[in-house]
């Protein structure tokens, strides 16, 4: 081969190659999921799985992007602009404040998927140290004094304001719907929180990285997650009797997605989490999948409790919101009073 | 060892609680509890170990357990003050940036995209004509420049600027433009802004080198309203700029519509070839400049500073040459009007020097008196100007920036500076379209000053200039006539503040 030749097909060969790698290029699709703290690697394992599944179906690679940060921050980051074609945060609240505001999707986004648009749930439970030394088992133990309960500011983290309604629930139900004495449980139980985070995250390095505190309440995957990654051996799980139902709820941030041209793949990527491998893939990480094939498989993972709705005790989101979480609310009342 | 690390963590983060002040208050009572408290417990743990071979275990495990409270709460307190920083941090990341400086002052938003600035140009003059004739400019203070300068930034790429001008005669906006900055290869303006074209013209008002500009100025245009596309290539190696202009007359600027439906394109290019070589060189600039288009009505003309009729005008801001034939006839502009301007700069330490030669051509008209003729009409201009900073600091185009600002332990900087230059009008102005008898064919002019930059933000300056003209001077009392008749010599004074 003389060296004309040899370069011509070297040419050659380079613009073959240029032109596929365009086409590869033109077809990959991106998506940003902008979820909350403890789902990170959650949808590490949903987005590979998902992207496989995509590819073998359409020929398309998506590329899925994550942000993660506190539930309301990150909703307030949608709000401002930030192009996120799924939401999968922690609160529906934090969600219908997105429809709200920014008219991203439409206000009856939560039945656009089944479960109210909550692919999982989780609940909330208590991490305590090993060997349980104060001896916790119930929500009426962290009232005791010398009991330090760690929980984030319900002020500025989801997680946290699941924990709050927990407790008042718990309350409630113990005294019969007794408001009165569900607000004064609640005013004991922050009494006894020496440290506010501003995140669940954060919560968890105070009390396992920092070693602060008796008690961690936060969320079920967060707390065998943390069991699991960080403290093998050092950390306990304590289940209350009774405890809320936390439904995580996810959507499609239509306007985005719609400017994006990604509706079709981000609508996909939901509908694949409640998929009989999406459930597992959640269950793995110890969310509670809904799915009952799934559930029954995983059912030795998840102990059994005492589960109330936040629209049975609360009336729902918005009046939980309105009620306890608003400035002004009860809770800046109980902090109040606490100084 | 555990007592020693616990109580040496308890001082230090005394120390750091002491650097905070707000914390300080709070907690600087609790910190000496907590010293307090391990003292005691320091003397029960040596008690107890002294009682733990004689069976005393209880006591022991009471004391383990105050030292177990008490680290706790020593970790809550470095915990809720690592929170109280972070919150800290998180706040000054979303509050607003307002900042007052000699730059003025400005307000932004946290992440630099919004940005609001206010800032202001005053120049306070004096001028004192020697010998000059009866009737003459006066010998006066002068509110040269006072202009409130708002600009800013939206949307991160955005910058607008709007400057009204409330010095001289006249209320007017001096700039009000719109850029778009893509890159700063890329920039597109629109708006009123300064006409590519003179490069001394395109020094900033507060920056120039001498209290007014040379004789070149009178044939440049000022600002003008247009869009322009310009930038900066290889961090300011290339400069560039092209804007399509309404077209205004040599130093004269814009209204804010156009009386014509002609055009003007301008354009400059300006190089620095050595800018970013080790060489003696680095400081050099050379460009070229000019501008093309078609020009009509009184107006188009020259500005009529210092006079009635437009014409040219002294460093003493007295008119020299006016477009004023005889028997009442009238001049307008009447068509083709370009110039072209090659320039350049050179700066080395405190020295710099910077020359531009000018030529504009216009197409004028003779109206309502006979003969009704037209000419094109080629005025040029040439200036040098050095300027030497005695005080040991660079000189540059964008000013003197004092090392040792006057009451900073300094006296400010000082500059002297020098300049000649020289316009002459075309022949062919004579006598159809300019009274030869009464405006001068050209002038000649040579200025010392020194410049004393105070700071950053005030400069005062002196300044002397002598003009001598070719041509006029005939009988008369307005100017030119006046101006012409006997060379000009003027002291000029300047205190200016700028931010």
């Amino acid at each position: 081969m003389n060296f004309q030749k040899t370069r011509a097909l070297l040419l050659k060969t380079v613009a073959a190659v240029a032109l596929l790698s365009a086409g590869a290029s033109a077809k990959d699709i991106k998506l940003l999921n902008v979820s909350y703290d403890p789902t990170r690697e959650l949808y590490q394992d949903v987005n590979a799985a998902f992207a496989r599944q995509w590819q073998a179906k359409t020929g398309e690679k998506v590329i899925i992007q994550q942000s993660h940060g506190g539930s309301g921050k990150q909703a307030r980051s949608v709000i401002d602009g930030l192009d996120a074609d799924v939401v999968t945060l922690a609160l529906a609240y934090d969600i219908d404040v997105i429809a709200e505001k920014a008219r991203l999707l439409p206000r009856d986004w939560q039945k656009r998927l089944p479960n109210n648009s909550a692919p999982y749930t989780s609940t909330i439970v208590f991490l305590v140290r090993k060997g349980n030394p104060k001896s916790i088992k119930d929500w009426d133990d962290l009232m005791k004094p010398g009991v330090s309960v760690i929980t984030p500011n319900p002020k500025t983290s989801g997680g946290a304001r699941w924990n709050y309604l927990a407790a008042w629930g718990y309350a409630l139900k113990k005294s019969n719907g007794d408001e009165a004495k569900a607000r004064e449980f609640v005013a004991q139980f922050f009494k006894n929180v020496p440290v506010l985070d501003t995140g669940a995250r954060g919560a968890t390095t105070t009390f396992i990285q920092r070693g602060i505190g008796d008690v961690l309440v936060g969320w079920e995957n967060e707390a065998m997650l943390a069991i699991k990654e960080l403290g093998q051996g050092k950390f306990e799980l304590v289940t209350p009797s009774v405890s809320i139902l936390a439904e995580p709820p996810v959507a499609l941030v239509e306007k985005v997605a719609a400017k994006r041209g990604t509706k079709a793949v981000a609508q996909a990527y939901l509908e694949f989490l409640y998929t009989p491998e999406g459930q597992e893939i959640a269950a793995k990480h110890h969310y509670r999948p809904r799915l009952e094939s799934a559930a029954q498989k995983f059912a030795a993972d998840f102990p059994k409790l005492d589960l109330f709705t936040i629209d049975e005790v609360f009336g729902g989101w918005e009046k939980a919101q309105k009620t306890h979480f608003a400035d002004g609310g009860v809770f800046d009342q109980l902090q109040r009073s606490n100084r | 060892m555990k007592k020693q690390s616990l109580r040496t963590l308890i001082v230090i983060l005394g120390v750091q609680l002491g650097a905070h002040p707000a914390l300080a208050d709070d907690q600087a009572e609790l910190i000496k509890q907590l010293l307090k408290r391990v003292e005691e417990l320091e003397r029960t743990v040596e008690a107890l170990q002294g009682n733990r071979d004689t069976g005393t275990k209880t006591n022991y495990a009471i004391a383990q357990q105050w030292m177990q409270e008490l680290d706790q709460k020593v970790k809550v307190l470095e915990r809720n003050r690592e929170l109280d920083q972070e919150e800290k941090e998180a706040k000054a990341k979303e509050a607003l940036k307002i900042s007052v400086d000699e730059r003025g002052f400005a307000v932004g938003s946290p992440d630099g995209s919004n940005l609001i600035k206010l800032r202001g140009l005053l120049q306070v003059d004096s001028r004192y004509f020697i010998n000059d004739a009866t009737g003459n400019a006066n010998d006066s203070f002068i509110l040269r420049r006072a202009r409130p300068i708002f600009e800013g930034t939206v949307f991160r790429d955005f910058d607008f600027q709007f400057v009204p001008e409330f010095g001289g005669s006249t209320v007017q906006i001096l700039e009000a433009n719109l850029n778009y900055r893509y890159s700063p290869e890329a920039q597109l303006r629109i708006g009123k802004f300064k006409s590519p074209v003179g490069l001394e013209q395109l020094q900033s008002d507060p920056q120039a080198m001498f209290i007014e500009r040379g004789l070149p100025t009178d044939l440049t245009p000022n600002r003008d309203l247009g869009v322009q596309l310009w930038g900066e290539v290889g961090e300011g190696v290339f400069n560039y700029a092209a804007g399509i202009f309404n077209g205004v007359g040599d130093n004269r600027n814009a209204s804010n519509l156009d009386a014509d439906d002609d055009k003007e394109f301008a354009g400059q290019i300006f190089v620095h070839p050595f800018k970013k070589a080790d060489s003696f060189f680095q400081g050099l600039g050379l460009g070229v400049a000019g501008s093309y288009g078609s020009q009509r009505g009184v107006n188009s003309l020259p500005a009529s500073t210092g006079g009635i009729l437009p014409g040219f005008t002294t460093d003493g801001q007295q008119q020299f040459f006016a477009y004023n034939p005889t028997s009442n006839a009238v001049v307008v502009a009447d068509g083709l009007h370009w110039r072209f301007s090659p320039q350049g700069y050179f700066y080395r330490g405190s020295f710099g020097v910077l020359g531009e030669y000018v030529i504009s051509s216009q197409k004028v008209h003779r109206t309502v008196t006979a003969p009704l003729t037209t000419g094109q009409i080629d005025n040029k201009a040439w200036q040098v100007a050095v300027s030497y900073v005695l005080t040991g600091e660079d000189a540059s185009y964008k000013g003197v920036t004092p090392r040792r600002p006057l009451g900073s332990g300094g006296c400010g900087a000082l500059e002297l500076t020098g300049r000649y230059a020289e316009l002459d009008v075309d022949d062919d102005a004579f006598p159809l379209f300019s009274d030869p008898a009464t405006s001068a064919a050209s002038a000649h002019s040579f200025t010392v000053g020194l410049n004393w930059w105070l700071n950053k933000n005030i400069r005062a300056t002196a300044s002397f200039s002598r003009a001598t003209f070719k041509g006029g001077g005939g009988a008369g009392t307005t100017p030119p006539t006046i101006v012409t008749r006997q060379p000009e010599n003027v002291v000029q004074t300047r205190v200016q503040i700028s931010f």
